[in-house]
C-alpha cells in the first residue's frame, strides 16, 4: 500500500475481488492496519508520563545516593 | 549483544523491537543441588521444562487464537463485495481509477479502540510490575528489591563508585589492543581492565598486557564466553564492595567518550540501581542491509530514549553490574534461577546477556540504560548471517521465556513475543492482499483509504528513524525495503518457533571480518569455536 496503487495484472480473474472472502480479507488486513495506524501514531506523538502532571516534590523520603545524608538518614 | 527489538506492535510501518532477546537455558539445571530447594522452585522447574519445550507452540497458538477470533469478527460484520472502482478526470487531462474501498466506521473506531487498549494495557501492566519490585520487601524472592538494597545499605558508605572492566576474549590479537586504549581514553579510566584469556592460540595475552591490561587465563574452560566469565568473576566479586562496578565488554568495542562517566554518576546517585545496560547503535558500512539495521537500532534507542531509560536488554557488549547483583545471581542460581548454583553467568543459555537480564529483573533489581551510555555494535554484513544472529536472538528470547515462566516480571517479554507473532499474521495478509489485488486488477487503481494510511506509516518510520540522519530517512521514507526487511525477519522468527518446538539445535554463524579492528562478537567466536 505504500503507494496506494497497483499494479495491472490479470493472473487472477477479476470477479475474484468481488468474493466474500476477499471482502473479509480486506478488512482483517484493514482492521490490522489500523490498529496498527494507532500505534504509530502513538510513537510519533511525545510519550507522555502521567508522573510529570503530579507534583513529586519531596516524594523520596531519603537520599539515594551511595554518600549517607549528614544525620544518617532515617531509621531502617 | 542481547536482541534487538522488543515493541509488541509492527507491520505495515510501525518499527518494532526484537532487540533485546538473547538465548539462553532452556531448563533449570536439576543436577544441582540447592540449600534454599523448596516445593515452588521445584514445581516451577518441572513447568519451566515443559515450556522450555513449547513455549513456541503456546506463542504461536495464543497469536493464531486471536487472529481467528478477529477474523470471525470481521466475518461477522460481512463487509460488501459489490464495491466498484470507479474514475474521473483530473484537470480535465489525466483519467483515474479509484477506489473508496474503506472499512466501516465502526470498525475502524473499533479497531483504533483495539490499538489504544493494547498499548494502554501493556504499559499499564509493566508499569504495576515496576511498581510492585520497587515497593516488594519479599525478602525470599525479590532479593535486588529497592527497598530491600536501600535498606541494608542505609547510613552506610561503600566508598566511591569505583569500575572493574572485564573483557573475554578468545583469539582477539586483532582487535584487543584498540578496545584497550579506548577505554584508557575513558573519562574517568576504570580502576582495574581484566582481559580474559579463554583457550587463545594468538597473542591476544602478550598484547593485553602490553596495553597494561591484568590477564586472567581461564583453566579447562569448555563452556564458552559464559564459562569464562564465571571462572573470571568467582575470584572477583569476592573482592568487591556494594560500590564496586563489573563492567563487562567485548573484546572488539568501542565505547562511546562519556560512557563510564555517564554510569558511574548514575550508580553513585542510585544505591540500589543494579545494573546500566548500553545503548547500542550500529556500525558504519554494509551497504543497504547495514542502514537497515543501522535504522533497526536507532528505532530501538529511541524507544529507550522514550522509556526513559527501561531497559529490555543488558547487552553483553559492553553493561555495568554492581557486585551485588552479581553475586545475589550466582547464589540464586539452582533455586530461584535456572542455572548451577555459584555461577553469575548461565552456561546453558545461548544468549546469556539476555538471561542475565532476566535474572536481575525476576530478583527486582533496578536496571536502566541512560542515553549517556552508547556503544557501537557490529553489524551483519550478508543476509545469511543476519539469518544467523537472528535465529540465535529468537531460539534465545523463547528458551529465556521457556526457562523463567509466566511471572509477572516476565510479562512484558511474552508481549513482545505474543505482538512479533501477531505482527507475521498481520504482514502476511497484508502481502497476501497485495498480491490478489496486483493479480486479479486490471488497469492502476488508487486506494485513497490505503494512501492515506500508507502516509501516516512512513511519517512514523521517518521520525522513529530521524535520529540516524538523511540515509536512514531517505530508506525509511521509502518504506517497501523496511517492510521487505520485516518480512525477512518475520521468517526468521517462525523458523525461530519451528526450530525450538521440534528440539532443533541452534547453530551459530561467525563473521569474518577483514580488519583487524572489524568487530565480531565474542560470543560468536566462541560458539564457532566450540
Amino acid at each position: 500500500m505504500s503507494g496506494g496503487q497497483v499494479l495491472a495484472g490479470l493472473v487472477l480473474p477479476e470477479a475474484i475481488m468481488h468474493t466474500q472472502w476477499f471482502a473479509v480479507l480486506s478488512t482483517f488486513v484493514a482492521v490490522n492496519t489500523v490498529l496498527y495506524l494507532t500505534l504509530a501514531i502513538i510513537k510519533i506523538l511525545p510519550k507522555a508520563y502521567l508522573s510529570d502532571w503530579i507534583d513529586q516534590r519531596n516524594r523520596r523520603s531519603e537520599t539515594r545516593s551511595i554518600y549517607p545524608e549528614p544525620d544518617g538518614g532515617p531509621p531502617a | 549483544m542481547g536482541n534487538l527489538r522488543s515493541a509488541s506492535e509492527r507491520p505495515m510501518g510501525v518499527s518494532v523491537s526484537r532487540i533485546p532477546a538473547t538465548p539462553i537455558a532452556t531448563e533449570f539445571d536439576t543436577t544441582t543441588p540447592s540449600d534454599v530447594e523448596d516445593v515452588p522452585a521445584a514445581g516451577r522447574r518441572l513447568a519451566s521444562r515443559w515450556l522450555g519445550r513449547y513455549v513456541g507452540l503456546v506463542i504461536a497458538s495464543i497469536t493464531v487464537a486471536g487472529s481467528v477470533l478477529l477474523w470471525a469478527v470481521v466475518s461477522a460484520y460481512s463487509p460488501s463485495v459489490d464495491q466498484a472502482a470507479q474514475s474521473t478526470t483530473l484537470f480535465g487531462r489525466w483519467h483515474v481509477a479509484y477506489d473508496l474501498q474503506a472499512p466501516a466506521l465502526t470498525i475502524a473506531l473499533g479497531a483504533v479502540g483495539l490499538g489504544l487498549l493494547l498499548a494502554a494495557g501493556v504499559a499499564a501492566v509493566e508499569r504495576l510490575v515496576l511498581d510492585s519490585s520497587r515497593r516488594s520487601t519479599d525478602a525470599r524472592a525479590k532479593l535486588l528489591a529497592p527497598k530491600l538494597v536501600m535498606a541494608e545499605t542505609r547510613g552506610v558508605f561503600g566508598g566511591p563508585v569505583s569500575v572493574t572492566v572485564i573483557i573475554p576474549a578468545h583469539n582477539e590479537a586483532g582487535s584487543i589492543g584498540a578496545t584497550l586504549d579506548s577505554l584508557r581514553a575513558q573519562e574517568p579510566a576504570p580502576e582495574r581492565v581484566i582481559v580474559i584469556a579463554d583457550n587463545c592460540t594468538d597473542t591476544t595475552e602478550a598484547i593485553a598486557r602490553e596495553h597494561g591490561a591484568e590477564v586472567f587465563v581461564t583453566v579447562d574452560n569448555t563452556k564458552k564466553k559464559a564459562g569464562a566469565l564465571n571462572q573470571a568473576l568467582r575470584g572477583l566479586l569476592d573482592g568487591l564492595g556494594d560500590n564496586d562496578v563489573v563492567m563487562c565488554m567485548d573484546a572488539d568495542t568501542n565505547l562511546d567518550d562519556g560512557f563510564l562517566a555517564a554510569g558511574i554518576q548514575r550508580f553513585t546517585s542510585d544505591r540500589a540501581l543494579m545494573a546500566i545496560g548500553g545503548l547500542f547503535y550500529g556500525e558504519e558500512g554494509h551497504g543497504l542491509l547495514g542502514q537497515l539495521q543501522r535504522n533497526e537500532y536507532v528505532r530501538y534507542s529511541r524507544e529507550i530514549k522514550r522509556r526513559r531509560g527501561r531497559v529490555f536488554v543488558l547487552t553483553g557488549t559492553a553493561s555495568m553490574f554492581r557486585s551485588r547483583a552479581l553475586r545475589t545471581v550466582a547464589e540464586s542460581r539452582g533455586s530461584l534461577l535456572p542455572g548451577i548454583n555459584g555461577d553469575v553467568y548461565d552456561t546453558a543459555a545461548l544468549t546469556e546477556d539476555n538471561e542475565l537480564t532476566l535474572a536481575i529483573k525476576s530478583l527486582g533489581g533496578l536496571m536502566a540504560s541512560p542515553d549517556g551510555c552508547r556503544v557501537v555494535t557490529e553489524l551483519m554484513p550478508t543476509w545469511r548471517n543476519l539469518w544467523t544472529q537472528r535465529l540465535r536472538w529468537q531460539r534465545g528470547a523463547l528458551e529465556n521465556l521457556g526457562a523463567y515462566g509466566p511471572p509477572p516480571a516476565m510479562l512484558r517479554y511474552w508481549a513482545q513475543q505474543l505482538g512479533i507473532g501477531y505482527s507475521v499474521i498481520a504482514l502476511s495478509s497484508f502481502w497476501l492482499l497485495i498480491l490478489v489485488t496486483a493479480l486479479a486488477t486490471d488497469g492502476w487503481v488508487w486506494f485513497p483509504f490505503w494512501l492515506g494510511v500508507g502516509s501516516v506509516f512512513i511519517v512514523d518510520r521517518v521520525v522513529s528513524a530521524w535520529r540516524g540522519g538523511w540515509r536512514a530517512r531517505l530508506l525509511a521514507a521509502l518504506m517497501v525495503p523496511e517492510l521487505i526487511y520485516d518480512m525477512y525477519l518475520d521468517v526468521v522468527y517462525v523458523k525461530g518457533i519451528f526450530d525450538i518446538t521440534f528440539a532443533r539445535r541452534a547453530t551459530w554463524g561467525h563473521v569474518a571480518h577483514a580488519t583487524a579492528r572489524a568487530p565480531a562478537t565474542t560470543t560468536d567466536q566462541m560458539e564457532a569455536m566450540s
